[in-house]
């Protein structure tokens, strides 16, 4: 069942369209990325849906109800800011109360609810505390009380591991994911890190200059890329312009390609090409340019002659060094059924 | 609920909504308006009254007349004062600037307590009332009894008392004691936050440090210069308190002259006249320092 | 850092040195001399004082005529001060976070009195009462002090207002919070110590002024610096200074005051 849905959003800043009619759905008691390089509009969109924006067309619905005349403080919807946006004048108990406050909630029933939401977020000997005293992980662990007492009927987070360093990062985003399940609640992140997106999400939007370029599960997005920005977005993607004929992508071996015939793009991820030296057989033909030893892996480069090199992965076996440069390698699709075959290629070519 | 928000019409409430939304001139449009009266309007009204002609505060005749702004100009006295005022305010400026500069870099390269001490030095001149300092310079230079003469007396460094008081020198001293915290201040918040690897890297190319001094942190202070010199002129050329105080009863400025004619001689056309030519040759005086500051810091501009 | 120093840098850290502490013994000297001549038991100036005695405060307080223009100074100070705060700080909340059409000509004109001198906003207050058949009052120098004062404040002000977070409002929103909730709970408390530097900087600057003063004071019941400016023409027996050293007093628990909410330092910007 639909529980948030934003209907053809458009927003201009001055001469800049933003939001050019942007539409998402998500569904009750789910957890929905939006996933964009900067400036792709996806934190324009989060503050749409809190208020903090007026759109210049389109509607804003939460539940059955059409919330896009209402202003911020009378929607329910729980916001956590990046960098959290704690109130530096007053303690966590206090930023924790505001909302209750506001809404003049009696004393007692004030106490209890900062108590239980303090406890959710295992900060309750922290209550004291301003917020200039405590870590970017503590913070974090406030702002989200903070929207939680409340109990809105969804919850926005702005980039909210932004702030901390990368060794918390990982442990924080499986902490917020068990949260949310436990709560229950609607969730939109908004993110320019896939791997942050894969962790946190059921769903994945991928943004693109002010419009959602595809939606999916993060194993849908990653496997099945509806456009080369998608794929080269999330994770890396070779992009080759191929021939389609007779259903088959014109390549040696051939690749089955539901589309018609005519120029076409293949994606393929790195790690589903290898490679062999020597020059005969099926294959990509090429040189080895560069290589990278990665541990358990080896990455290459192969030179085949087309503008951007193929960049294949491969299993390590100990003590086995890389081909040297020059080396001439046959490369293949391991699986020809994991590529992808586009009618577009990269920037709408 | 829904349907009431979808088929409000958007216009009335988003010009409602932002009447109330603090994103607009609203908050501001009370101290616009008190200052339109009593600050604009007094302000045309002191121009007005250099082209009327006024006997005891009351406008007389019903013609705009140049007269009394000719009659002005043409006056040799005026342009003796205005001379004085010229350069008195000059002189006292660059004064300011040669003693200012030291306390500046001084209080940028302290740390701890002798930081507060400077800061207290300087500031607690300002909030004190320019009429008890004057008074303090009266009490310091005056005559026999003067402190410093009595000083200098006592310790036989002359045997005449030094004739200071109701001279020019009075009041440069006066002037500049009394505005030197506003030449320290620009300076203050520009040097103690300077990016100091420039005089590293100065220093690393080979200059001494005097001459990085000279060379990179002085240039580099342009801006806050020309600040302080443009502000420290405009106080000292329509001072009035300083001179009549410390230059005597014989001793007149442009300023001193627009307070006489406004306040003792009650001639109210020729005192609006007079402010009139100060305010004016003020502001052309204080863009004069402002160009020239900007012509000397071309690297400040921006960019755009 | 004294180290290999060239003769030329010794001599130019020489220079330096003694020009900072010539010019900081000048900035001091004169208010200690007139603190210390102020307790001079005879009726004439020397210093050092010839002795120690509280003999002209007592003068001083005895003074019907004195102690009355600092009552009239006392509260013309005040209202000047409450003026330019309720004035000057939504005006500086427009200023910083308005998104209006002509706010930099908005702001200039907020600004503006400062390019002006005192004597000029007097004696345009005293012509432009003058032509509606006004006279020379303490009401139209608590008006004329709060046009010169209101810039200070706009700008304490505008410069806290600058370093606050605008999410802050918007998380004070999305809690619940509308506008003036959220001005009233997030935005003053975090001002609260700018707005009592600003206070205490418009209260002394309206305190100690006598260019406007000059102007527009009433004939009767004249402020202290009006007075202390006929007195000082006129005398200078150690009263004056009795009464100087109480300004400057004034003056060391106004800068506590400002120095104990924003810093010192502020105020140099």
């Amino acid at each position: 069942m639909t529980h948030i849905a934003l209907d053809a959003i458009v927003k201009n800043f001055g001469a800049v369209r933003v939001l050019d009619g942007c539409s998402v759905a998500v569904d009750k008691g789910t957890v929905m990325t939006l996933l964009g390089p900067s400036g792709c509009g996806k934190t324009t969109l989060l503050r749409t849906l809190a208020g903090f924006v007026e759109p210049d067309a389109g509607r804003v619905r939460v539940g059955d109800r059409d919330i896009t005349d209402l202003p911020p403080n009378r929607r329910q919807v729980g916001y956590v800011f990046q960098s959290y946006a704690l109130f530096p004048h007053l303690d966590v108990a206090a930023n924790v109360a505001y909302g209750l406050r506001v809404r003049r909630v009696g004393r007692a029933e004030t106490q209890e609810r900062v108590r239980k939401a303090l406890d959710l977020v295992s900060l309750s000997a922290f209550a004291d505390r301003y917020p200039a005293r405590l870590s970017g992980g503590q913070q974090q662990r406030v702002a989200i009380a903070r929207a939680m007492v409340l109990e809105p009927e969804v919850l926005l987070l702005d980039e909210p591991f932004n702030a901390l360093d990368a060794k918390l990062r990982l442990s924080m985003q499986i902490e917020l994911r068990k949260l949310i399940e436990r709560v229950g609640i609607t969730s939109i992140f908004v993110t320019h890190d896939q791997q942050e997106a894969m962790t946190l999400s059921d769903r994945v939007a991928v943004m693109r200059a002010g419009r959602i370029e595809q939606v999916g599960t993060p194993i849908e997005i990653y496997d099945r890329p509806r456009t080369a920005y998608v794929a080269a977005f999330i994770g890396r993607a070779n992009v080759l312009a191929v021939d389609v004929a007779a259903g088959r992508v014109v390549a040696d071996p051939a690749i089955a390609a539901a589309r018609p015939d005519g120029p076409a793009w293949l994606v393929a991820r790195p790690e589903n090409l290898t490679l062999e030296p020597g020059g005969e057989g099926a294959g990509w033909r090429g040189t080895v340019a560069f290589s990278t030893p990665q541990g358990a892996t080896i990455e290459y480069e192969v030179a085949t002659g087309a503008p951007e090199p193929l960049r294949v992965v491969t299993l390590r076996k100990v003590g086995e060094p890389p081909l040297p440069v020059g080396t001439p390698v046959r490369v293949r699709a391991v699986d020809p059924a994991a590529c992808v075959v586009l009618e577009d290629g990269p920037d709408g070519a | 609920m829904a349907l009431e928000a979808a088929a409000r019409p958007r216009a009335p409430a988003t010009l409602l909504r932002r009447i109330l939304h603090g994103n607009g001139i609203w908050p501001a449009v009370p101290a616009l308006l008190y200052l339109f009266v009593f600050l604009a309007l007094p302000m045309l009204t002191l121009l007005a009254f250099g082209f009327v002609t006024i006997d005891r505060g009351r406008v007389v005749g019903d013609t705009w007349t140049l007269d009394h702004l000719k009659a002005a100009l043409s006056d040799e006295l005026v342009w003796r004062l205005m001379w004085r005022s010229f350069w008195v305010a000059a002189v006292s400026s660059l004064l300011t600037l040669i003693l200012a500069y030291p306390v500046a870099y001084l209080f940028a390269e302290t740390k701890g307590i002798w930081r507060t001490l400077i800061l207290v030095a300087v500031i607690s001149p300002l909030l004190t009332s320019a009429l008890v300092r004057a008074y303090a310079w009266l009490v310091i230079l005056g005559g026999r009894r003067g402190i410093l003469n009595q000083t200098l007396l006592s310790l036989g460094i002359v045997d005449q008392p030094l004739r200071i008081l109701n001279t020019d020198w009075a009041v440069l001293i006066g002037m500049t004691q009394i505005h030197l915290p506003f030449m320290i201040l620009p300076l203050l918040a520009v040097l103690a936050e300077r990016d100091r690897r420039l005089e590293e890297a100065s220093l690393n190319l080979g200059a001494s440090q005097t001459g990085t001094f000279f060379r990179v942190v002085v240039p580099m202070s342009v801006p806050a210069i020309f600040a302080g010199l443009a502000l420290v002129f405009a106080i000292s050329y329509t001072n009035f308190i300083v001179p009549q105080l410390l230059g005597g009863g014989s001793y007149s400025t442009l300023a001193v002259q627009v307070y006489e004619q406004t306040i003792v001689v009650l001639d109210w056309t020729r005192g609006a006249v007079l402010a009139t030519i100060l305010l004016t040759t003020c502001f052309a005086f204080v863009m004069g320092i402002v160009a020239f500051g900007n012509r000397l810091a071309r690297w400040n501009e921006a960019t755009t | 850092m004294s180290r290999r120093l060239s003769p030329i840098d010794r001599v130019g850290r020489v220079v330096l040195g003694a020009l900072a502490a010539f010019s900081l013994l000048l900035l001091v000297a004169p208010s200690i001399i007139v603190v210390a001549i102020s307790f001079e038991p005879r009726g004439f100036i020397s210093f050092p004082p010839s002795g120690f005695s509280l003999r002209w405060y007592e003068h001083v307080f005895a003074n019907r005529q004195l102690t009355d223009s600092v009552v009239v100074s006392l509260w013309v100070s005040l209202a000047t001060a409450a003026i330019a705060l309720v004035l000057g700080v939504p005006a500086a909340f427009a200023s910083v976070r308005g998104t209006f059409a002509g706010r930099s000509a908005a702001n200039a004109f907020l600004l503006s009195p400062q390019m002006m001198p005192g004597m000029v906003i007097g004696i345009a207050s005293l012509f432009f009462g003058a032509y509606f058949a006004f006279r020379a009052s303490n009401t139209m120098l608590i008006l004329a002090l709060s046009v010169f004062c209101l810039p200070f404040v706009i700008r304490i002000a505008m410069a806290r207002l600058a370093g606050l977070d605008p999410r802050l409002d918007e998380a004070s929103a999305n809690l619940g919070a509308g506008k003036l909730e959220t001005f009233a709970r997030v935005t003053l408390p975090q001002m609260g110590p700018a707005l009592v530097a600003a206070a205490a900087f418009t209260f002394i600057e309206a305190f100690d002024n006598v260019t406007v003063a000059l102007f527009t004071s009433d004939v009767r019941g004249r402020p202290l610096p009006v007075e202390l400016y006929y007195l000082v023409q006129y005398d200078s027996s150690p009263a004056i200074a009795a009464i100087s050293a109480l300004e400057i007093g004034l003056s060391f628990a106004i800068m506590l005051v400002i120095a104990r909410t924003v810093g010192l330092e502020r105020l140099g910007r």
